[in-house]
């Protein structure tokens, strides 16, 4: 393994850095780079709540702001070495849009997404290092998964679809979806063999 | 060392945010003895990522970013359960939380004289969460399942006719499986089981029970 690339820089290119440096900013309390994260992540969340579920659709707004107001509270939590910050904020929208649709639902519980999916990060840097590679290594590997598996993988992510409600919308046997999800994990070498 | 995880299935719908909520929290749980599947779900939310930024942009309205920048000085909610410490540290917090305390303050009910069950609110209506006791030695009798059943393992240790499960094992088993799960000799054993469908006893001495067995789930 070689020991090059642990300085914090993304190696898929600038892009990526250019949000992380944008959000360390924002850590800072800065409304410019705020508004400039605003206007990059905003419509990808909207687009994100749009393809969830109708409840979620009919809020998408609501979760826009929602999310970016916690964007803008918990950034001085945010360590650009463990995440880029697509990642961290995606992570964010995600728990969100799972509140969202229980409260609006009138779930009555004493959990929340952030119980369920709590942030237990790796002090290592090694690990910090790996976890930045599987992100360039699976960004990369999407683009060359078959249409037949990565649009499932954009139902069960984008349209939070179950494995049964992704074989019903596609009028696919479960097997079948089951079986096109795991080897579109072989092929992002995501997970070892179950 | 955990020796049995959650299949790809399950692991792909708790990271989208799809699992119903009691199985999610089982889930969680195993996480949080299992550093395998810990890095497994930070990959997934990686891939939720790469998917989340190939999305196409929907417009935003101006007037939306105005109405967030004048709302950033508000006071952050407070969290409703801000880290609240573990009272007991081989427990994790989050079945603490649900318990309301330890096993101890729990109410339990007999399924047998050996066997006792605790069934707490998770807000799932669809799922029943709930702990299971088992003395040690003795045996759930012999079931079926009518939908599928997930077990986590949260103190002790116990076996059935497919293997042994200690601390951290997570297990799903779905509808024909049939087994007999007992716990070690040393200690009681304590799990959680979430279930969608009431279990279905099938040795002739407990049958008379299945009619009563309905599914409590709140």
């Amino acid at each position: 393994m070689s020991m090059a690339n642990t300085s914090g820089i993304d190696a898929s290119g600038r892009r990526d850095d250019e949000w992380s440096l944008c959000l360390l900013k924002v850590a800072e309390s800065d409304r410019d780079a705020f508004a400039k994260l605003f206007k990059h992540f905003a419509p990808l969340i909207k687009a994100f709540a749009l393809n969830g579920s109708a409840l979620a659709a009919a809020h998408a707004e609501e979760l826009v702001q929602e999310v970016m107001i916690k964007v803008w509270q918990k950034a001085s939590g945010y360590n650009p070495q463990k995440a880029a910050a697509s990642t961290w904020i995606y992570t964010i929208a995600r728990n969100c849009r799972t509140d969202m649709y229980r409260r609006l639902q009138k779930f009555d519980t004493p959990v929340s997404a952030d119980d369920i999916w709590p942030e237990v990060e790796s002090e290592e840097l090694f690990i910090a290092v790996q976890q930045k590679r599987d992100a360039v290594r699976i960004k990369e590997m999407l683009e060359q998964l078959p249409h037949e598996q990565s649009q499932i993988l954009v139902k069960v992510y984008m349209e939070g679809k179950s494995h049964s409600e992704v074989a019903e919308a596609l009028d696919l046997p479960l097997g079948t979806v089951k079986s096109r999800v795991r080897l579109a994990m072989k092929k992002l070498q995501l997970m070892a063999e179950r | 060392m955990i020796n049995y995880h959650p299949d790809t299935r399950l692991l792909n719908e708790y990271a989208s945010g799809t699992l119903p909520l009691a199985q999610s929290v089982c889930l969680s749980l195993h996480l949080n003895y299992c550093e395998q599947c810990r890095r497994s779900h930070q990959q997934l939310q990686q891939l939720g990522s790469a998917l989340f930024e190939e999305l196409s942009p929907q417009q935003v309205d101006d007037s939306v970013l105005r109405t967030v920048l004048s709302r950033l000085d508000e006071e952050p909610e407070p969290l409703r359960y801000s880290n609240d410490k573990a009272a007991n540290d081989d427990c994790p917090a989050l079945i603490q939380r649900l318990m309301h305390g330890s096993y101890e303050d729990l109410e339990w009910k007999n399924i047998s004289k050996k066997v006792h069950i605790s069934r707490l609110h998770t807000g799932d209506v669809d799922n029943e969460f709930a702990l299971y006791r088992i003395d040690a030695g003795a045996s759930i009798p012999k079931h079926t399942h009518r939908g599928t059943e997930l077990t986590l393992v949260l103190e002790g240790g116990f076996s059935d006719e497919e293997g042994h499960y200690e601390v951290g094992d997570f297990i799903m088993r779905d509808a024909q499986q049939q087994h007999t799960p007992t716990a070690t000799q040393d200690r009681d054993c304590i799990c959680i089981g979430v279930l969608d469908a009431p279990i279905r006893f099938t040795d002739w001495k407990y049958r008379a029970i299945n009619p009563f067995l309905r599914l409590q789930a709140s």
